[in-house]
């Protein structure tokens, strides 16, 4: 038998590559001979930056891709853009989702629009991306009454990433939380429901990772006393999941998160 | 190198590797995997001729491979074959933990489970893991870094309907791992892999469960399908990935029930008959 993980001629969308997990993902993606469009999170220059800069980084790696702004919670950018990474890379075998918008804050303080938008962005987002992902990655259903899902597709795969905070609760984060794990199980349920078109549905749990927006100064000193590895994680990390999900080889593994958290979670 | 830098960090040339359980199935499948992958091996099994089989794979890939008689169960042979190991090659990068499976009285009820049959199903698929870890680990710290690879099971999260000595040794297997994994964090990672339903060339278990029509995914998983997570969990790719399960089941434990794979549908497919597994059985 030969093992390969190689993704040479697979087209990539990564939505938030703009954070530090979705770029590290983009690159990764790059790096294993993929095509790779990013976007942003939001419309901000600085995730603009990130965003371009990240796409610089692919061409230089002698691949094709592209940097655009969007917001992840809107309808319209997401559908857009997911065309673009079709007529431009020519297909969408991999999707990785990404949005990642930090918020926290006690919780009889959130307006109930920033509660609603932490939630659009980091977890309905998510489910914006896979629905527009679904008219390329199944077959449409030739009677046209919705996608066949007994159809056996190209083996596209969706990896969302997410943070332990699905896992974990965190004071003053729950909208994070809430939406953190929204996704987690978000994953399980559409792995399931397209078990049989060949579509994988799997996350990817970071642990706390150097530049995550959510981590301050001080709760980053008390982190690195506490954890087992005695750091942070640094977001090329995932690198080696992303890849291994993505690729050709990961076809029966569907519906589970792979945590990379430096065994964060084990602890007690 | 090519121009695939990360795909280089998948390799292991250079590395060695331990794989009990290594006659036939999947730890022929691992073995073949990581010897692909570059890794010079270490096969062991109680059966002479499968292990030499294996070798012989092993070899014919370029690598270099030691057939070593082992029962994991007995910690003077498992002492043996990592004293074998590092007369060989000096050093132990890697162990899969893969030796295990079903035991005299597996199915029993527990007033039929004598305290032998207890013992044996225990030592088996829990115990062994503990012996083979407990030899290779001082020279994994002396070399600061090292891999072990954990074969658990989905019966090691979910429960068993008279399955009593897998379900209990799966399952400590777990926090086993977990508890290496606090202790030789950085040094070491230790992850564990949970297949779902993979017949291993059985045709009967492939029999038994239907050709996977009940697994989310329809089909079975073949040992093929398995070796290359092996790999991955070796590579220099996975450091700050410590005390993880990966499970590898077509959706099974993604939703559904027990034992591992059920997942009816919603609305449930005429062919798919009831989605009650002890009744279609």
């Amino acid at each position: 038998m030969t093992v390969d993980f190689s993704l040479v001629g697979k087209s990539a969308l990564v939505i938030g590559a703009s954070g530090v997990l979705g770029r590290a993902a983009a690159v990764a993606l790059a790096e294993a001979g993929a095509n790779v469009g990013v976007t942003t999170t939001t419309r901000s220059k600085r995730e603009e930056v990130v965003a371009n800069s990240c796409a610089n980084e692919i061409w230089a790696l002698n691949r094709k891709g592209f940097a655009q702004a969007i917001d992840a919670a809107n309808e319209s950018d997401v559908k857009g853009v997911i065309q673009r990474a079709v007529s431009e890379l020519g297909s969408l075998d991999v999707l990785v989702n990404a949005p990642d918008l930090p918020f926290a804050k006690p919780l009889t303080e959130i307006t109930p629009a920033e509660w609603r938008r932490a939630i659009d962005v980091n977890l309905t987002g998510v489910y914006l991306a896979c629905r527009a992902a679904a008219e390329v990655m199944l077959h449409p259903d030739p009677v046209g009454s919705g996608f066949n899902l007994t159809a056996a597709g190209r083996g596209s795969r969706i990896i969302n990433i997410v943070s332990l905070l699905g896992q974990r609760g965190l004071a003053n984060g729950s909208a994070y939380c809430a939406a953190q794990a929204g996704v987690l199980n978000l994953t399980r349920a559409l792995a399931l429901e397209w078990a049989r078109t060949g579509v994988t549905v799997n996350a990817i749990g970071a642990g706390w990772t150097e530049g995550m927006g959510i981590i301050t100064d001080e709760a980053k000193a008390q982190l690195e006393r506490y954890l087992p590895y005695k750091r942070l994680g640094r977001p090329d990390e995932i690198a080696g999941a992303v890849v291994y999900l993505a690729s050709d080889v990961a076809a029966y593994l569907t519906g589970q998160v792979v945590w990379i958290e430096g065994g964060a979670l084990s602890h007690v | 190198m090519t121009d695939m830098p990360i795909l280089d960090k998948f390799r292991l040339d250079g590395r060695v590797a331990i794989v009990t359980g290594a006659g036939r199935g999947l730890g022929r499948a691992i073995s073949l995997a990581l010897a692909d992958a570059g890794a010079d091996l270490v096969v062991t099994a109680r059966t002479k001729e499968q292990i030499d089989e294996t070798a012989g794979m092993v070899r014919d890939k370029g690598r270099k491979c030691l057939a070593v008689i082992c029962d994991v169960t007995d910690s003077a042979s498992v002492n043996a074959t990592v004293e074998a190991t590092i007369a060989e090659y000096d050093k132990i990068d890697i162990l899969v933990n893969n030796a295990g499976g079903a035991t005299p009285g597996f199915a029993n009820s527990l007033p039929d489970i004598t305290d032998e049959i207890w013992r044996i199903g225990i030592d088996t698929n829990l115990t062994g893991a503990v012996y083979c870890s407990r030899a290779v680990i001082p020279h994994m710290l002396e070399a600061g870094s090292g891999k072990i690879i954990n074969l658990t099971s989905g019966f090691g999260l979910r429960a068993g309907n008279n399955n009593f000595m897998y379900t209990s040794a799966k399952a400590g297997l777990i926090n086993f791992t977990r508890s290496l994994t606090m202790t030789y964090a950085p040094a070491i990672q230790a992850n564990l892999i949970a297949p779902g339903m993979f017949p291993h060339d059985n045709q009967a278990m492939a029999d038994w469960w239907k050709g996977g029509k009940f697994v989310p995914m329809g089909r079975l998983g073949t040992d093929e399908e398995l070796a290359p997570l092996a790999v991955f969990l070796a590579s220099e790719l996975t450091t700050h990935m410590n005390g993880q399960i990966m499970v590898l089941d077509g959706g099974g434990l993604a939703g559904g029930h027990a034992p591992t794979g059920l997942a009816p549908l919603v609305p449930l497919p005429a062919e798919q008959g009831t989605g009650d597994m002890e009744q279609e059985r």
